[in-house]
């Protein structure tokens, strides 16, 4: 695909996503992503699983403009609510709460929700000119690529997902054992045959996404603040002009564009999730700033600013995986590929060429929600921090109806909203021991996926298991899951003893 | 190898666990046995026929379930043997407020009972009012005079109805009515 090519298509993207239903799709998604943000209790993955039922009839162009802008605009709002409260919205912006804190507690809370919102867009716009120059590549050689070499790559995505990011390799494999269990409910893909329905016609189509994933964040978080957090208070930094200063913006740009840098090459491989990221901008605005005293005591600005653009940077960077090869790398990129599926669309290689004018509105789309988040959390900042009054009691009471419209509206059955409050206790359980969910939900989609590629793998070598390892990308592939797995234990042994 | 290391030891006694915990963390992994069970039983029933590929659709059941099996007794091992590893401090109260959480589940769960027959607006209006109390209750703050159920009721029907009117008319999802008339 030449360079022209791709921005003649982006052009065309930009014709489908600018029609004023697609731009009032974009504002409606990224308003509800920010407000989902800035609210505790229901995060991005949550509310575009709640409204997947929108996918029986809005048209797919609209409805992946929507729901991109819902999982951007979280983003940028889960950064206010970290700046300004002391409990995070979402695990992105925990790096950010260290620095934007201390900050809003030195009466600098304007500055800090300046440069998260600045950086974002900074971040989330070059992330998005590196997305549209390199998916297409991508995709060109991802084509390339069989079964086996698929098969691989989701492995990968397994082993990231459960045994690398976490706290324990053992809770992780645990979750994504339990999500592949999820994803093995229905009929067999490939052979046809009905697997674990136990003669319930509901199972015969399988566990929906909407229930799982409602039930496993929105309801489970409900559950839980209900039984362990009602005592819980929390405080409240007061606000300040939201203005950076000449010295504050001169601080902040070169900590963006190495967040950038930082971010974007995370989001790429499936090794999902924005942690690593974050605290990695972190440490390296800490080691090169010349007022590491601010650091921790009244809060850096540089500790704001390279944070959240690495955030967003390696949100918008797990798009690629997610369109070129159909790997979704985190909760929120897996149910936006239940969605895809929910079209009968298949996200991979061939997507740029069945889909390209949704896709390229897709991409489009994410220049445009870029700078409606940026006005939406800037000037209107003061609208958000006003929804951090809401009182948990009404709220956590209000997404329950919610929750029900996403899992009931998807299928029409009672028998779904049972299973939706059972998979909620599971979720409660699982938080308390420590065991992550986001395995669960990856296990469940990629499963499916994965047992597929893996047996026309195997068809491929008829019936050998060796066509794993006599392909040199397969093979490549191995060693890089092998060393995933390996190295960080070999790193901690060595540590110890050295 | 920490057995070795006195300081390792000092430290694993200081922070032991409460042996309700260790007894909880047990459940969880003998749980995760049971579901290992619960999968071979149904793996058992999947015929094997694998066609080209040399492995069929209960392939992969066995997979899983080896897993899971796997995954409990590393936990159930753990668990018996100081706790689990690598596990932050439990988030929130040490203790439950079962009382709390049985108004939401009730609310939950006479929505998932009552929703095809009382409509969409009414049941989750419900769902609401039970669950607003429970959260309200788990805060240390009791609403229940007359005036707040009512206060509460309306709420509830101010979220559901103008929900059910966006859903159904808006995106044209179905949920089910009281009436045929679609507005409740």
């Amino acid at each position: 695909m030449g360079g022209m090519d791709i921005w003649s298509q982006l052009i065309n993207g930009f014709m489908t996503a600018g029609t004023p239903v697609n731009l009032l799709w974009a504002l409606v998604g990224c308003t509800l992503g920010t407000a989902v943000g800035v609210l505790p209790g229901i995060g991005p993955a949550t509310a575009v699983a709640m409204l997947l039922p929108i996918t029986l009839k809005v048209d797919p162009t609209a409805s992946m403009i929507f729901f991109a802008g819902i999982y951007y605009g979280a983003m940028y709002g889960g950064s206010t609510t970290s700046i300004l409260l002391n409990t995070p919205g979402e695990a992105g912006s925990m790096v950010t709460a260290l620095e934007g804190n201390k900050m809003a507690k030195s009466g600098r809370a304007g500055a800090a929700l300046a440069t998260a919102a600045i950086g974002s867009f900074v971040a989330g716009t070059i992330a998005t000119v590196m997305v549209t120059m390199f998916a297409p590549i991508v995709a060109v050689y991802a084509v390339k690529l069989g079964p086996p070499e698929y098969f691989m790559l989701m492995l990968l995505a397994f082993c990231t997902v459960s045994a690398v990011l976490g706290q324990s390799t053992l809770r992780g494999l645990t979750a994504l054992g339990v999500g592949l269990a999820m994803g093995l409910v229905g009929i067999d893909q490939i052979s046809g045959q009905a697997r674990y329905t136990g003669g319930v016609p509901e199972m015969m189509d399988g566990l929906e996404v909407v229930l799982v994933a409602v039930g496993l964040f929105a309801v489970a978080e409900a559950l839980y603040a209900v039984l362990y957090q009602g005592r819980e208070v929390e405080t409240q930094n007061t606000m300040s002009k939201v203005h950076m200063t000449r010295d504050e913006w001169r601080r902040s740009w070169p900590a963006w564009l190495r967040a950038t840098f930082i971010g974007f090459p995370f989001g790429t491989i499936p090794a999902g999730g924005s942690e690593i990221p974050t605290f990695l901008s972190y440490a390296t605005e800490k080691k090169l700033s010349r007022h590491r005293e601010e650091f921790g005591t009244t809060g850096a600005i540089e500790g704001v600013a390279g944070p959240e653009a690495a955030n967003n940077a390696a949100i918008t960077a797990t798009l690629i995986p997610l369109l070129t090869l159909g790997i979704p790398t985190s909760n929120t990129t897996a149910i936006l590929l239940g969605a895809f599926q929910n079209y009968g669309i298949n996200p991979g290689p061939q997507l740029f060429d069945t889909n390209g004018a949704l896709v390229w509105a897709l991409i489009a789309s994410l220049y445009i929600g870029n700078v409606m988040l940026l006005i939406l959390n800037l000037p209107m900042v003061g609208l958000w921090v006003k929804m951090l009054k809401i009182p948990k009691a009404p709220l956590y009471a209000g997404i329950l109806i919610f929750a029900t419209v996403g899992v009931y509206g998807m299928r029409q059955s009672a028998f779904d909203l049972f299973l939706m409050y059972a998979i909620g206790l599971l979720g409660v359980m699982m938080r308390r021991f420590g065991i992550p969910t986001a395995p669960v939900v990856v296990g469940m989609i990629l499963g499916p996926l994965a047992e597929a590629q893996l047996r026309n793998a195997l068809s491929i070598g008829e019936g050998h298991w060796s066509v794993l390892v006599e392909r040199p990308m397969s093979a490549t592939l191995l060693a890089v899951v092998v060393s995933v797995l390996v190295l960080p234990r070999l790193m901690k042994m060595l540590r110890r003893n050295g | 190898m920490d057995a070795t290391n006195p300081n390792v030891a000092v430290a694993a006694a200081a922070d032991a666990l409460p042996a309700g915990a260790i007894r909880a963390q047990a459940l969880v992994g003998a749980g995760t046995l049971v579901a290992a069970a619960a999968l071979a039983g149904g793996a058992l029933s999947i015929p094997a026929d694998a066609g080209y590929a040399g492995v069929g659709p209960n392939f992969l059941p066995w997979v899983v379930t080896g897993l899971l099996a796997l995954c409990g007794v590393l936990m159930l091992r753990e668990a018996l043997t100081g706790g689990f590893r690598e596990l932050d401090e439990v988030d929130g109260a040490e203790q439950g407020d079962w009382g709390s959480f049985a108004w939401v589940s009730s609310g939950i769960l006479l929505n998932a009972a009552l929703i095809t027959t009382v409509g969409f607006v009414a049941s989750c209006a419900l769902c609401y009012v039970l669950a607003v109390q429970g959260f309200r209750r788990s805060q240390g703050t009791v609403a229940a005079s007359a005036m707040d159920w009512v206060k509460d009721a309306a709420t509830g029907l101010a979220i559901s109805a103008p929900v059910f009117w966006m859903f159904t008319k808006g995106l044209a999802i179905s949920l089910p009515g009281l009436t045929q008339t679609g507005w409740i």
